[in-house]
């Protein structure tokens, strides 16, 4: 679900794309929501360990 | 009121439905309403959908008609189908062929093409799919198994969808209440090919093709499938009721609750989602009767419904309401089995699913697809993983019971399927088959009279389902060979073949006893999900179906193993100590391979994915307890449960089949080309991070879309990666 935009200068974006598309993204946005998730490392909060049992509950590959 | 109202939204349903407009305005139908919304608001809110789209519909016609009017310019065909039967395996379909027992693959087969389908790095649905919809490996969409593991916590998570509720909430009283839809959140990167299609003005039909929840927003129709949740959160839930309180609690998959008897009236509470609107967040319950009648009959009732339950039968959709409070109901379906009245009341009710009528959570594109869907041809599943394979696996369904309740489901796919078809005057209609995977899952063991899963169970009655599911599927093709123009591209695939899963190992413990996994002193054996490992000292851990990940400094959280040479050293002495890893029991190489992560995969994701790939040889795969992360002390054991059949081993030795009406001429197709072939069928440009192509137009030299000379890509060509060259 997408929020707020962000205006990038017109070179930037330009450099932005390049690297995108010689990287294996297939967009810009995905280029550039993963470098940010990568900077902002994994600070969200985890869910509890017997949640997280309930959400896999029921997968037939594993037990 | 409501009946009236109901009623002229169909009449606006049925007046698309047969004026065969455009197959995206043909879909108008009741909204799908939002969760939480009451029952009046969601009335209101359909309604006025319904007559937003069909009085902007001439307008909305014009528009997308100027906008797409050079879709088609380029197209070399009309239509494309595609027939996924989840699966599929080669040796199987080629005996079965030579013995002529399916004679529309064979026609299928002379008219164009057969050959084996190069499959993902790992062997696995999720995996496979995704390349499958993408046209990237793993390294491009990220989705390297069913599970993901948090690099602060090692907990593993669903990889390809998160649902959360919304942060921002308001408390009155004892409830608090969720501003806002749930976040779902959907984890596959890249871009589907569909999607492409549909921004160049070509809609497409996608059903149940699996890593579509939630579903795309794009410009066509779409069924969610896999891993899509039942209405308690997880991946699909039995419950079994019961007068019997000695009976042991389901271990897996399933969940017992003791009823009360009396006389011939057994009262009990089936369980619903956890209440999200309370600060308690306690499991909703709904109250039911089941008054028995006799042996084999019992009336259950549930609200104002009541249904005749007959024994050993399912039943057809129920619709069950959960009441939150403030007016709000939360609404699932789900079928009963009547397992016994005497001496001991017994009820089997499968996972509960979204209704598809009222969905608590995206399951269609556009929302109101599946309630469309579901007006026409009834309720159906909506569950990922659908066939409840735990039922068996537990023994609460027998094997005739589960195959029924797969081949419902499957009647209900190939309605939804042929339907679909039947719109798709020119696109895409592409549907997934999965009662071949499940069924092949189960019963793939009556092929093998010394498999270890038959212990206790019959075997001789059963030998025939795999054969029959076979001939099953070759019908279907039959029937929509039957409903397919000349000019049409009809391709039947599979994602993986499958084999038999014999003995399972469990790599942590082999990593412990090597000194690369480490337990906390003093714990001798962890339980799931890790407990008791200690990861400053633990240099590799293996997790999911087939990844083995480096626990490396600055990536995990915990982590020891330093990147660089330290990283590579240590991938490298593992590569070599389990390729070719013997089990002691039987004398057979268990592992034939371990994959360089480097070597399988290109794209921006491959570091954030296992390190290495486990290549288990035939009849082996992870251990039951290796893949929820125990740690105890057994490395190889006997398989004994009913799923007897796995396809998450070395993926050069279980490749899918791909059966078309025109000649393929790649010598060696894999998941990966199957976008670039379908974009390039209607005249839509591969994008350059493709790595497939058109398997109507290679030949034995694929040119990498980097631009490496064929003569390094001959080089690597007869490694088949998913059928794309790969480079360094």
């Amino acid at each position: 679900m997408l929020g707020p935009k962000i205006k990038l200068e017109k070179d930037l974006y330009d450099r932005v794309k390049k690297f995108a598309e010689v990287a294996g993204y297939s967009s810009v946005e995905e280029f550039i929501a993963h470098v940010l998730e990568k900077e902002l490392g994994s600070v969200d909060a985890t869910d509890s360990e017997e949640e997280i049992k309930k959400r896999l509950q029921g997968l037939g590959y594993l037990s | 009121m409501r009946r009236n109202l109901s009623l002229f939204a169909l009449v606006s349903v049925a007046f698309l439905f047969f004026a065969d407009a455009q197959p995206a305005l043909a879909y108008i139908g009741p909204g799908a309403g939002f969760a939480f919304l009451t029952s009046f608001m969601t009335l209101f809110a359909s309604f006025f959908m319904a007559f937003f789209t069909l009085f902007t519909w001439p307008v909305r016609v014009v528009v997308r008609t100027f906008k797409h009017r050079k879709a088609f310019q380029n197209a070399k065909t009309k239509r494309v189908i595609i027939l996924g039967l989840d699966g599929l395996e080669p040796t199987i379909a080629e005996r079965l062929l030579r013995e002529g027992k399916l004679p529309n693959l064979q026609d299928l087969k002379e008219q164009g093409s057969y050959s084996h389908l190069q499959t993902s790095y790992p062997a696995i649905s999720p995996v496979a799919w995704s390349a499958f919809a993408t046209g990237v490996n793993a390294g491009g969409h990220n989705i390297f198994d069913f599970l993901s593991r948090h690099k602060q916590t090692y907990m593993p998570e669903l990889s390809s969808s998160k649902v959360g509720t919304p942060k921002r909430k308001v408390s009155f009283g004892k409830y608090e209440i969720p501003l806002g839809k749930p976040i779902v959140k959907f984890l596959r990167r890249s871009k589907s090919f569909w999607t492409i299609l549909g921004e160049n003005g070509i809609f497409s039909h996608v059903l149940r093709v699996p890593i579509t929840f939630p579903p795309e927003k794009f410009n066509g129709a779409m069924l969610s499938a896999m891993c899509a949740p039942d209405l308690w959160g997880t991946q699909g839930t039995f419950s079994l009721f019961t007068t019997d309180g000695s009976v042991d609690p389901i271990k897996e998959g399933g969940d017992t609750s003791i009823v009360t008897r009396d006389f011939n009236r057994v009262e009990g509470f089936i369980k619903g989602p956890e209440n999200s609107l309370t600060k308690s967040k306690e499991q909703l319950l709904l109250p039911f009767v089941a008054n028995i009648i006799n042996d084999e009959e019992a009336e259950l009732v549930i609200d104002k419904q009541k249904i005749v339950l007959k024994r050993n039968t399912h039943s057809e959709w129920i619709e069950l309401k959960f009441k939150a409070g403030l007016g709000i109901k939360v609404q699932g379906i789900a079928r009963f089995y009547l397992l016994a009245t005497n001496p001991h009341f017994r009820l089997y009710m499968t996972p509960i699913n979204i209704d598809p009528e009222k969905p608590a959570l995206p399951i269609s594109f556009p929302d109101f697809y599946s309630i469309y869907l579901a007006k026409l041809h009834g309720k159906f599943a909506t569950l990922g993983l659908a066939e409840d394979t735990w039922s068996l696996n537990e023994g609460v369904l027998s094997e005739d019971a589960f195959l029924e309740q797969a081949y419902l489901i499957h009647d209900e796919r190939e309605k939804q399927f042929f339907h679909a078809l039947d719109k798709t005057k020119r696109g895409l209609c592409a549907v997934v088959i999965d009662a071949t995977d499940r069924i092949q899952h189960m019963f793939f063991r009556t092929l093998e009279d010394d498999h270890p899963a038959n212990q206790g169970k019959e075997t001789d009655r059963y030998k025939n389902v795999i054969e029959e599911m076979y001939i099953k599927m070759d019908g279907l093709v039959g029937k929509t060979m039957a409903k397919i123009n000349e000019d049409d591209i009809f391709i039947v695939m599979s994602d993986h073949g499958f084999k038999s899963f014999r003995r399972g190992i469990n790599l942590n413990v082999w990593l412990k006893e090597n000194g690369y996994l480490v337990l906390k002193e003093g714990i001798e054996k962890s339980g799931e999900f890790f407990q008791g490992v200690d990861w400053s000292k633990t240099r590799a851990y293996a997790f999911g179906l087939a990844g083995i990940y480096l626990n490396v400094k600055g990536r995990e959280k915990c982590g020891v193993v330093a990147p660089g040479e330290d990283y590579d050293q240590l991938k490298a002495e593992l590569i070599n100590k389990l390729s070719g890893l013997i089990d002691p029991l039987t004398g057979e190489i268990a592992i034939n391979e371990m994959y360089d992560n480097r070597k399988i995969y290109n794209g921006p994701y491959t570091n954030d994915g296992p390190d290495l790939i486990s290549g288990y040889n035939i009849g082996y795969r992870i251990s039951w307890k290796g893949a929820t992360g125990v740690v105890d002390d057994v490395i190889f054991d006997d398989n004994t449960k009913a799923w007897s059949g796995d396809h998450c081993i070395d993926p050069k030795i279980v490749p899918g089949v791909i059966f078309c009406n025109q000649k393929i001429k790649a010598v060696k197709p894999g998941l990966l080309d199957l976008a670039p072939t379908v974009l390039s069928l209607f005249g839509v440009k591969k994008p350059g991070y493709m790595r497939g192509n058109n398997i109507f137009e290679s030949s034995d030299i694929d040119v990498m879309a980097d631009g490496s000379s064929p003569k390094v890509v001959e080089k690597v060509v007869h490694d088949p990666v998913e059928g794309a060259a790969v480079g360094n």
